[in-house]
């Protein structure tokens, strides 16, 4: 009993599924594994690694003749060196040694032995041999199998003694497979459609409606997103945004449209390389740009060329072939028959590529494809003739004559800024003094004040901590007009204090200009909000104001402030660059005075940081200016200063800004109508080409770039150069095929090929059953599963191959198979004997992946936005969680700005997916970050989860606009309510006691709500869509919390 | 019979916080569980829900607080005195002491690398007169009890990769942080808490901050439950964690408990044992709810306390209020504590923004080992501090009598370890007069990492995980355990 039965345990351990004990042992499925998983490190295909030149993964190596012994001796294992060593007692002649960390079971010893004895038959990697098409397998139940599917299933389960399962009920299978097919929950019509439907095709018909609905390569495409590494920013470091919703939105169309596998794979791979490839098929090829790119300062661009074109390998090897190729990266593979060599070989087919080691610092990395509409191409057009023709009118007009002597001339005939009510005038050109003639010096408080380059001749510098004060000028009260007037070029992307006059930290009487903290502005930009305030006593007593555009960091911008005097925000002209501007008022309630002794200054810590950037020709009047003076202000002075410059010793943007001035204000007319015209054409351009969208592409250098093996897989150690090529272990390439990604897809493609097939089927497999006929989907190499049936994987892959590659086909077959149709049930034998589901005697039960959790909820609420492709949207998400973590500058995705209307109920795939911090509703479902390719999911069970469905938002607005269908539909009766809700988010009908459960927590809540109907306002106010005004309030939450508890219920998430 | 297959399963899937949460009661049918069944993959010990037969070893520390210091502080103006660089101020870095070592694509156009010297005092403190900057004076009165590291070494030059390596032991995205090892291999010691809390502060330095990544403490390959959770400042402490506005907790408790109900209804019948966990997984959810604010309020501590951390740990969102919190981890058993300072990246303005940074962090770090040690918890919790590279002798951009840059340097930096195994007073390894270069007891990042597993009793070439194939490990095909800082 003893050994015999530890091996029984130990075979069902390690495989639960594997043939029954008593038949001869499977070489390929049960003794591999163990050689391959505990001995290869040191005896496998690692040439260099290899232990006195003793290797187990070839049969030549496992029997060869050592010189007087042989390490395996078929028929008896007491003889083999081999097993002498695995089970020697003395444990420093045991192998494993203790420093590999690897130990062999009693079992598995006792599993190899035996294997030795039944005469050690060898067997090649199951893998690396073609598919053959087995003959369908005679089963008992002849009535049972629906498909070919069947036959195989069924077989096994009367091999180990047990029975399919029932067939599920109609509701729950329609669920099943409207998840499969289409991520989306069927709607109650359709529920009530296929109960009616009396015909034998009632559940065929139902696939194929869900088949040729545009849902359905949605739901395919969210697989094959993780597989591709899809994201819409970089990845690394500053993680900024991309645009590859295009080749997205190429997949969802290559499905829907059924495009055949092979083309499929080939447009992906290499469509830039077909003759005549349309913009479809380059697009396709975004499938190995979706990789991470780097544009970190300092990095060394060929570190990043050499990681993109690695992350190449291993998507295309895991996605395609199914081998985990990224471990020959720095020597041979360890496990599979894959040398270091041949590694950059592969590598070879894809480091042609016209790109750069650091790129993408403003959205897409070369090489992109432009994507313009029809009608944008026509206007871009017109623009660029438009450009040319005013650029043409502006080279004869001999700008450059007519410019000199204006310039000779121009500084007699400029006035001079306004004098009238001038009380201070600070240069700021090295000094703090006051030239108005009033010398009211300034002086330094804290720090040291530096110089820089100014709008008007030079500007004082201020480092964050530096403080200066300017003695009493400016001291107005409530009831004077007056102007303050400075160039301000902020730098502190932060709250700051510029300017102020404040008696003390409590009332804070006086004036003061503020700056709030910094944020992101279109394209590349950060900026802050310009506050003024005049205050008698904060808050109550003051008037706040501020702009409604934002002061661009790292920019100069003149500000003047004019007040009448008024008391009244109404009262206030505020102008940023000589222009009157709009702003905003927040407090308009000033009474007392605002005048007080202290001095003016800039500003201290009262509010966010000391001023850190430069200031510039400060002015004080004692009245407001009107608006041509302070346009006048704005334009001339920084004129004046430059044309003061002697010609030679101006300065580019001085040089710049006389020409502007000129083109702009004082050249003849008609020219300065074409100047104005080019100006506008060329803003117009520049947003036109920002709206056409673009994808990253694939596209091969003119001239090859060399490929070398890179000792270690370090960039820097070049070793042998080598040229494109596939694996020896795979069929070589056919002559012919071109040796670049055009024939490696050939190659890939070809119907003999071992991997292609069985590597696609079994991923379709894995997406209804939960694990793959491999489990391991990732990897078919010697350390992945062995098959549960092999015989079944390979009449799959043949028959995929059969049908043109049709991907639906396929999913038809599978999911009108009657193992698909098996109900989920768990009986107590089968959760004993298998309780991962592999023999398939029941129907998968399996929480649903991360987006369609979401999807559900927004679909049997109603509120789900059906809308495909485009840019992706920002849905609802916690305050902070990006800012926290983002290099907080000018890049782009470094602050969320969240979508508002529709976008908020786009399908989950559609969420904007930063990689450094991707959106954590889904993340906690188990969601990948997309840093790399991922072909299996894993599945959690976890409070966090818990915590999303029953607080974020997005599921207590669902909860709410599902409890205002189940009171339409169920009018005042509760029980009809709940069988409403109840059977949407189920697709099943309450029991009774369900029922109940239900009807006294909603009574309970009622009772609740109406006591309290502030909580409840504030609970059915839950996200950005009204609630039904129509209804009670605490009826209305009473119900939101049925609804979130149905929506919370294990059955909802679950595919059952 | 039933009840033993449905334990079994229950294992086989994965757990937030281990089994023991769940109201199995399993820890004592364990035993019963074939160690194979998992398919490659170790076996849960369900009083943990870390791995069973670990910790492989007695360990010396039950905790780990990482005091990351993202940006890479400067060792040369912190603990790596070279009084000599005075003399060599503004002369070029010789080629023999440069050695071919890469230089970051910041300072690889300059035409000169002119030495800057410190323009910080250092003195000996401590009973072992170990040598200190004048900008940690509070850590200077902690130095005996810890050891100060100053070879650090690395390979990666720039911050995503350097801080992707000391984390995760790849420079490449796509590994488990050291944090998820530790949840998976060991577990929690608290079923209403996190093992592993990652909190994050910003920069001190009028500087822009370097960006972070939740792959920093995601959990790669393993499964996504032993992710750091993190712990914010504004809003939910953790995502998701308050009930909405509205509801109240008697109305969530009668949520929860119908939603039980119903679920066991249907438990009944299908027979899913998955659905008696996640009945289990909301009754934590609902005890987190009040455990995370409970430890979030600093309400009782006493005055002073938020005197030895400094003014700043009443302020949420600082770090020494992190620190504080921190504290209040371990005291609750978490197991893995992650802070990030951000605001080290001194390529320009180094006085300036090295100070500030340093009067922000100074105090809590010394304060946190000291109120471990009062409380007699630093035995069991190993304290670490440092970043992800150190900075270049050699001056970025302009160098002045007042002021000087420094770029990033990989070859020799410093940390300081306390606590849990450590012994006090140490100060490791030596580098070159330019402080360019280890000269001897070079310690890895992937060193670090096995002397971190070894001090919590993991040997870290078996605490492995099974993923495409390969047996991955956290210090991959390095690491060796610095038995030198071990008392």
């Amino acid at each position: 009993m003893g050994a015999r039965h530890t091996v029984v345990l130990a075979l069902a351990a390690w495989a639960p599924f594997a043939g029954a004990a008593s038949g001869p042992v499977d070489f390929d499925r049960e003794i591999r594994p163990i050689l391959s998983d505990n001995c290869f490190t040191c005896h496998g295909p690692d040439e260099k690694q290899r232990m006195v030149k003793l290797r187990f993964d070839t049969k030549e190596g496992a029997f060869a003749d050592r010189g007087g012994y042989r390490v395996i001796v078929p028929g008896n294992a007491a003889a083999s060196r081999m097993y002498q060593r695995i089970s020697a007692p003395d444990k420093t002649k045991r192998m494993p040694p203790p420093f590999a960390n690897r130990t062999l079971t009693p079992a598995q010893i006792e599993l190899i032995g035996r294997w030795i004895n039944e005469g050690a038959k060898w067997e090649p990697h199951w893998a690396f041999l073609p598919p053959r098409r087995p003959p369908l397998p005679r089963v008992k139940n002849r009535s049972w199998p629906r498909n070919a599917i069947d036959a195989f299933i069924l077989e096994r389960l009367e091999k180990e003694g047990l029975a399919p399962s029932p067939q599920a009920d109609r509701e729950t299978l329609l669920r099943r497979v409207s998840f499969d097919l289409t991520g989306l929950p069927p709607t109650a019509e359709e529920l009530d459609a296929i109960l009616r439907d009396r015909s034998l095709r009632a559940y065929e018909n139902a696939v194929d409606r869900l088949l040729a609905s545009p849902r359905y390569g949605e739901r395919m495409a969210m697989e094959w997103l993780d597989l591709a590494r899809y994201a819409d920013t970089h990845g690394y470091h500053i993680d900024s945004h991309r645009d590859m919703w295009p080749w997205r939105d190429w997949v969802i169309a290559a499905f829907n449209r059924n495009l055949p596998y092979d083309s499929f794979a080939l447009e992906q791979l290499a469509g830039d390389l077909l003759p005549d490839a349309t913009p479809e098929q380059r697009i396709a090829t975004g499938f190995n740009r979706n990789h991470m790119i780097n544009f970190e300062g300092g990095a060394i661009p060929e570190e990043y060329l050499n990681e993109y074109v690695v992350d190449r390998v291993e998507t295309t090897s895991g996605a395609f072939l199914g081998l985990t190729m990224g471990c020959a990266r720095c020597h041979d593979h360890k496990y599979d028959p894959i040398s270091q060599k041949e590694f950059y070989r592969f590598y070879a087919f894809f480091k042609n590529v016209d790109e750069k080691g650091l790129d993408g610092r403003r959205g897409n990395a070369e090489p992109i494809l432009a994507l313009p509409s029809p009608a944008q191409q026509a206007e871009l057009a017109s623009l660029k003739q438009g450009i040319e023709s005013r650029e043409k009118e502006m080279h004869d007009a001999g700008i450059p004559a007519l410019e000199e002597r204006w310039e000779k001339t121009r500084l007699d005939t400029l006035l001079p800024a306004p004098q009238d009510g001038l009380l201070a005038h600070y240069e700021l050109d090295g000094s703090l003094s006051d030239i108005s003639g009033h010398y009211r010096h300034g002086r330094t408080l804290t720090g040291s004040v530096g110089t820089a380059a100014g709008a008007v001749g030079k500007a004082a510098d201020f480092d964050g901590e530096t403080r200066v004060e300017f003695g009493d000028a400016g001291s107005f009260d409530r009831g004077d007009a007056f102007t303050l007037a400075v160039w301000l070029r902020p730098t502190g992307h932060t709250e700051m204090a510029v300017l102020q006059k404040v008696e003390d930290a409590a009332t804070r009487r006086g004036y003061e200009l503020l700056l709030d903290q910094s944020e992101a502005v279109p394209v590349l930009k950060r900026g802050s909000h310009l506050t003024l305030r005049l205050t008698s006593r904060w808050p109550a007593d003051a008037i706040e104001v501020r702009t409604r555009e934002r002061l661009i960091d790292g920019t100069w911008t003149h500000i003047a402030i004019a007040y009448d005097g008024s008391g009244k925000a109404a009262g206030l002209r505020l102008y940023l660059d000589g222009q009157p501007r709009p702003f905003e008022v927040l407090r308009d309630r000033l009474a007392g005075s605002i005048r007080t002794a202290r001095p003016l200054e800039t500003g201290n810590k009262t509010l966010g940081k000391t001023y850190r950037g430069q200031i510039d020709d400060l002015r004080l009047y004692s009245a407001a200016l009107a608006a041509a003076e302070v346009a006048r202000l704005a334009a001339e002075e920084p004129l004046r200063a430059a044309l003061r410059v002697p010609p030679d010793k101006r300065s580019k943007e001085q040089k710049k800004q006389l020409h502007e001035y000129f083109l702009t204000y004082d050249a003849p007319e008609p020219l300065r109508k074409v100047h104005a015209e080019l100006a506008d054409l060329l803003a117009r351009k520049e947003r036109l080409e920002r709206e056409i969208p673009t994808s990253m592409v694939m596209k091969e250098l003119e001239k090859p770039r060399a490929s070398y093996v890179l000792g270690r897989g370090d960039y820097r150690n070049r070793g042998e150069q080598v040229v494109p090529g596939v694996p020896s272990c795979l069929p070589p390439m056919a002559k012919g095929l071109p040796d670049n990604r055009l024939g490696l897809a050939r190659w890939l493609l070809d119907p003999a090929h071992p991997l292609t097939a069985r590597v696609a089927v079994n991923r379709y497999w894995q997406m209804y059953f939960g694990t793959g006929i491999v489990k391991t989907s990732e990897n078919f190499g010697s350390q992945g599963e062995p098959p549960s049936h092999p015989e079944l994987l390979d009449w799959l892959a043949t028959e995929f191959i059969r049908t043109g590659w049709d991907i639906k086909a396929m999913q038809r077959l599978i999911v009108t198979s009657a193992t698909y149709r098996q109900s989920s049930r768990v009986t107590p034998q089968l959760a004993e004997k298998d309780p991962e589901n592999r023999l398939l005697a029941r129907g998968p039960r399996l929480r649903l992946p991360a987006e369609m959790i979401r999807d559900n909820a927004l679909a049997v609420s109603g509120l789900l936005n059906g809308q495909m492709g485009g840019p992706s949207v920002f849905p609802y998400q916690p305050a902070g969680i990006w800012e926290d973590i983002a290099y907080g500058d000018v890049y782009s995705a470094q602050t969320y700005y969240q979508s508002h209307g529709q976008d908020l109920y786009r399908r989950s795939m559609y969420s904007f997916w930063k990689r450094t911090m991707p959106p954590p509703a889904l993340i906690t479902f188990d969601a990948p970050d997309r840093e790399k390719c991922t072909a299996r999911r894993t599945l959690t069970n976890t409070p966090l989860q818990a915590l999303v469905l029953m607080n974020d938002p997005t599921y207590i607005e669902a909860a709410r606009a599902l409890a205002e269908r189940m009171i339409a539909a169920g009018g005042s009766d509760p029980a009809r309510r709940i069988a409403c809700g109840f059977r949407l988010a189920t697709a099943r009908k309450p029991k009774p006691a369900e029922v109940r459960i239900l009807r006294d927590l909603a009574r309970h809540e009622a009772l609740h709500f109406s006591e309290d109907r502030k909580a409840a306002l504030a609970l059915i106010r839950a996200g950005e869509s009204p609630f039904d005004k129509k209804l009670d309030v605490a009826e209305l939450a009473a119900w939101t919390t049925v609804a979130s508890t149905i929506l919370n219920l294990d059955e909802t998430i679950t595919k059952e | 019979m039933a009840c033993e297959d449905e334990l079994r399963l229950a294992l086989t899937r994965r757990h937030f916080f281990g089994g023991a949460g769940t109201g199995l009661g399993a820890a004592a049918l364990a035993s019963l569980l074939n160690p194979s069944l998992f398919a490659g993959q170790a076996p849960v010990d369900p009083k943990t829900g870390g791995l069973a037969g670990l910790p492989h070893f007695p360990p010396k520390a039950r905790h780990v607080i990482f005091l990351h210091q993202s940006g890479g502080p400067s060792q040369l103006d912190l603990f790596d005195y070279k009084p000599q660089l005075k003399k060599y101020n503004g002369t070029e870095l010789p080629a023999s002491v440069r050695n071919g070592q890469r230089i970051t694509g910041m300072t690889s156009g300059q035409s000169t690398l002119p030495v800057a010297a410190s323009i910080f005092g250092f003195s000996r403190a401590g009973k072992s007169g170990a040598w200190v900057s004048e900008l940690l004076p509070h850590t200077a009165k902690i130095v005996d009890d810890i050891a100060i590291v100053k070879t650090l070494n690395t390979e990666a030059i720039n911050h995503d990769p350097a801080i992707t390596y000391l984390q995760s032991g790849s420079q490449q995205p796509g590994r488990p942080s050291m944090g998820a090892w530790v949840s998976y291999g060991l577990g929690s010691e608290n079923h209403n808490l996190p093992a592993f809390v990652v909190m994050i502060s910003q920069s001190s330095g009028l500087n822009v901050d370097q960006p972070l990544f939740s792959r920093l403490w995601g959990s790669g390959f393993l499964p996504s439950n032993h992710q750091g959770v993190k712990f914010r400042s504004g809003g939910d402490p953790v995502l998701y964690l308050s009930d909405p506005p509205g509801i109240d907790r008697p109305t969530r408790r009668g949520m929860l408990d119908a939603l039980g109900k119903l679920n066991r209804i249907n438990a009944a019948v299908c027979r899913d044992p998955e659905i008696e966990t996640r009945i289990a997984q909301y009754e934590m959810a609902f005890r987190m709810q009040t455990s995370v604010p409970d430890l979030a309020d600093l309400s009782k501590e006493p005055e002073e306390v938020f005197e030895l951390y400094g003014p700043d740990s009443r302020k949420p969102g600082t770090y020494a209020y992190q620190c504080l919190l921190a504290r209040r981890l371990v005291e609750r058993g978490v197991r893995f504590i992650q802070l990030y300072k951000r605001g080290w990246d001194q390529h320009n303005d180094l006085p300036r923004d090295l100070r500030l940074q340093c009067q922000s962090v100074d105090q809590p770090s010394a304060a946190l080992v000291t109120d471990l040690k009062r409380r007699g918890l630093l035995g069991q919790t190993l304290v670490i501090w440092g970043g992800e590279f150190g900075r270049t002798v050699y001056c970025q951009g302009k160098l002045s009598d007042t002021n000087y840059g420094r770029d990033h340097h990989p070859r020799n930096f410093a940390m300081w370890m306390a606590g849990g195994g450590i012994q006090g007073g140490v100060t490791l390894g030596e580098t070159d007069d330019y402080g360019y270069n280890v000269v001897e007891n070079g310690v890895h990042v992937t060193d670090l990492q096995a002397t971190m597993l070894y001090a919590l009793g993991v040997d870290h070439t078996r605490l492995t995980y099974q993923f495409q194939g390969r047996h991955f490990r956290l210090t991959d095909v390095r690491g060796n355990v610095v038995k030198s800082l071990l008392g």
